[in-house]
């Protein structure tokens, strides 16, 4: 592995130990309540349902049962499991490039014999690469619970979700880290942070806003969620994901290449 | 051969000035001492000479190639002016990952430079004292014998031992052939070690001269005591004199450049005591740096 990978990987080694030691937890804590709701499935489906009428549901990524798949889907599946990875992977984008410009530790770094494109790429390696250690540690913890609790769903077909967070979650640090290299501002997690949002809004209460229905497509989350991979297991869709992660690591290069850092 | 050229460098930050038209060639196997005021330029041209910005106008050559290119900047060693060294582990690990970004440097050379500067490599980074950190950043400057050594104000926060250690690895590379170019604006620091120095104002490169020849138009400060009350005849209007005070047996002034035609005149009566405070590179600077209007429209240093 490039020094400069393992470098940036050995400092995101902390932060990827306590996000991964606290959504751990946070399955622990849930998934034990999991033999609770199975012992009366119809009362926590209606207050399910009481809790969130319509497009609400779609929101949260409420199914019609809280059993077996469907209980995954609200507790990490959807929103939760979104915002988590999406969180995480934009902080790992924001330190890649953009952090460190403003904090000034960038400076040493664009001097060395390395250049700015191979520099992006290997910040990115080091990204996709953390991330990806933290959704197989969460996954490995998930697919041990899902047995310990007796939920036992598709092993595959958490997989499969699981792998779909991860793509998500890919694409928004990755953009966050493009973002960052091409215009160094610090600010832009919050960017990102906007359209994170702004697409998950539209993909889930797209299906039942008609006036936004048409925007569905464009958010990164139409992929992912779409398909239902927990229920139907791998989608092609997956391909457009990392696709579109190729796309944005592709554009911001060149201006990256082009800019005066630490300005 | 030279290390550094630039041809009417210009760099605009938007509408604000960085620094206009510079012509500056800096030949190999020389120490170049960059002075300036905070802001007049000084981090600007650096900045440019390793590719962290990118010139509005004109052109720059370091070490026959462009600073663009990676395998040119293997062979330059930079300690930033500001320096921040990102990551928070031990500084000795710091230093082994930039000495492998560089194609190796041995933990000999690294232990060396350490001792000589008193560095201690044990320390995390992120508590790492002011002193400690720049010494961290001197050592990562020259562990990899580069050709050409760029140092952002090096004697920031460091003591006037460490300095003279700093002195002493500069010289070890103009020895080595090497370049090496420094910028201050104390110019005491400059004035032991360098062989030229450039003084940039405002954006501009006003001169560039070498040490020596400064010292030359130095102005200098003399005093001059008899065994007798001499005449004020004698002295005045003598070329290059200034400032003629006579006080009975005691003579003061102040000499621009040469000091012959003083000595000369002072030759017909009997000297006992001479005084000739050294050439002060501040007030050679100040000539050259003058009015203070300068001082209020220069540039940010950024």
């Amino acid at each position: 592995m490039p020094p400069l990978m393992r470098k940036t990987l050995r400092d995101q080694w902390r932060a990827l130990l306590g996000w991964t030691v606290g959504v751990t937890a946070y399955l622990v804590a849930y998934m034990s309540f999991y033999p609770v709701v199975r012992e009366d499935p119809g009362l926590y489906d209606r207050v399910a349902a009481a809790k969130f009428p319509g497009p609400l549901r779609d929101l949260m990524g409420v199914g019609d049962t809280l059993l077996g798949a469907g209980f995954l889907q609200i507790m990490l599946y959807q929103l939760v499991g979104a915002l988590l990875f999406v969180m995480f992977a934009a902080s790992l984008g924001a330190r890649a490039i953009a952090d460190p410009e403003r904090g000034g530790t960038l400076e040493l770094i664009v001097t060395l014999p390395i250049s700015r494109r191979r520099l992006l790429l290997e910040r990115f390696g080091a990204l996709a690469v953390t991330l990806l250690l933290f959704a197989a540690a969460t996954l490995v913890a998930m697919l041990v619970l899902n047995q310990v609790v007796g939920l036992r769903a598709d092993a595959g077909r958490i997989a499969a979700a699981h792998t779909g967070l991860y793509l998500v979650a890919l694409f928004f640090g990755t953009l966050t880290l493009g973002v960052g290299a091409a215009t160094g501002r610090a600010a832009v997690r919050y960017v990102t942070a906007v359209a994170a949002v702004g697409a998950y809004t539209v993909e889930t209460l797209g299906r039942s806003v008609a006036a936004i229905a048409w925007l569905r497509p464009l958010s990164p989350f139409h992929y992912y969620l779409d398909p239902r991979p927990l229920h139907e297991g791998w989608p092609w869709s997956y391909l457009v994901l990392v696709a579109a992660t190729a796309a944005v690591l592709l554009a911001s290069t060149p201006a990256f290449d082009r800019r005066d850092v630490g300005v | 051969m030279t290390a550094v050229r630039a041809e009417g460098l210009t760099k605009f930050y938007g509408a604000r000035r960085g620094l206009e038209d510079l012509d500056l060639e800096v030949e190999r196997g020389e120490v170049f001492g960059y002075l300036g005021p905070n802001g007049a330029g000084k981090t600007t041209t650096i900045r440019l000479l390793l590719d962290l910005i990118r010139p509005t106008r004109g052109r720059v050559r370091v070490l026959g190639g462009s600073p663009r290119d990676p395998a040119v900047r293997a062979r330059i060693g930079y300690l930033p002016g500001d320096l921040r060294l990102e990551g928070d582990e031990r500084a000795d690990r710091y230093l082994a990952f930039l000495g492998e970004m560089r194609g190796g440097v041995s933990r000999d050379r690294i232990r060396e430079l350490a001792e000589r500067l008193d560095a201690d490599l044990s320390v995390r980074m992120g508590r790492l004292s002011r002193g400690n950190r720049q010494k961290i950043g001197l050592i990562q400057a020259f562990m990899h014998d580069p050709e050409l050594v760029i140092l952002d104000e090096p004697s920031n926060g460091l003591d006037p031992l460490v300095q003279q250690e700093v002195h002493a690895l500069v010289r070890q590379v103009r020895a080595a052939g090497g370049t090496v170019l420094m910028s201050s604006h104390v110019l005491t620091e400059v004035e032991q070690v360098a062989d030229r120095v450039g003084i940039v104002r405002a954006g501009r490169l006003v001169a560039v001269e070498e040490i020596a020849a400064l010292r030359e138009r130095a102005v200098r400060r003399v005093e001059l005591h008899f065994d007798a009350p001499v005449p004020e005849d004698a002295f005045r209007d003598l070329p290059g004199v200034r400032d003629l005070k006579l006080d009975g047996t005691s003579l003061r002034c102040t000499i621009d450049g040469r000091p012959d035609a003083l000595i000369k005149a002072a030759a017909r009566f009997t000297v006992v005591h001479l005084v000739s405070a050294d050439p002060d590179l501040e007030e050679i600077f100040l000539t050259y740096y003058g009015d203070e209007e300068a001082r209020h429209h220069a540039p940010a240093d950024a």
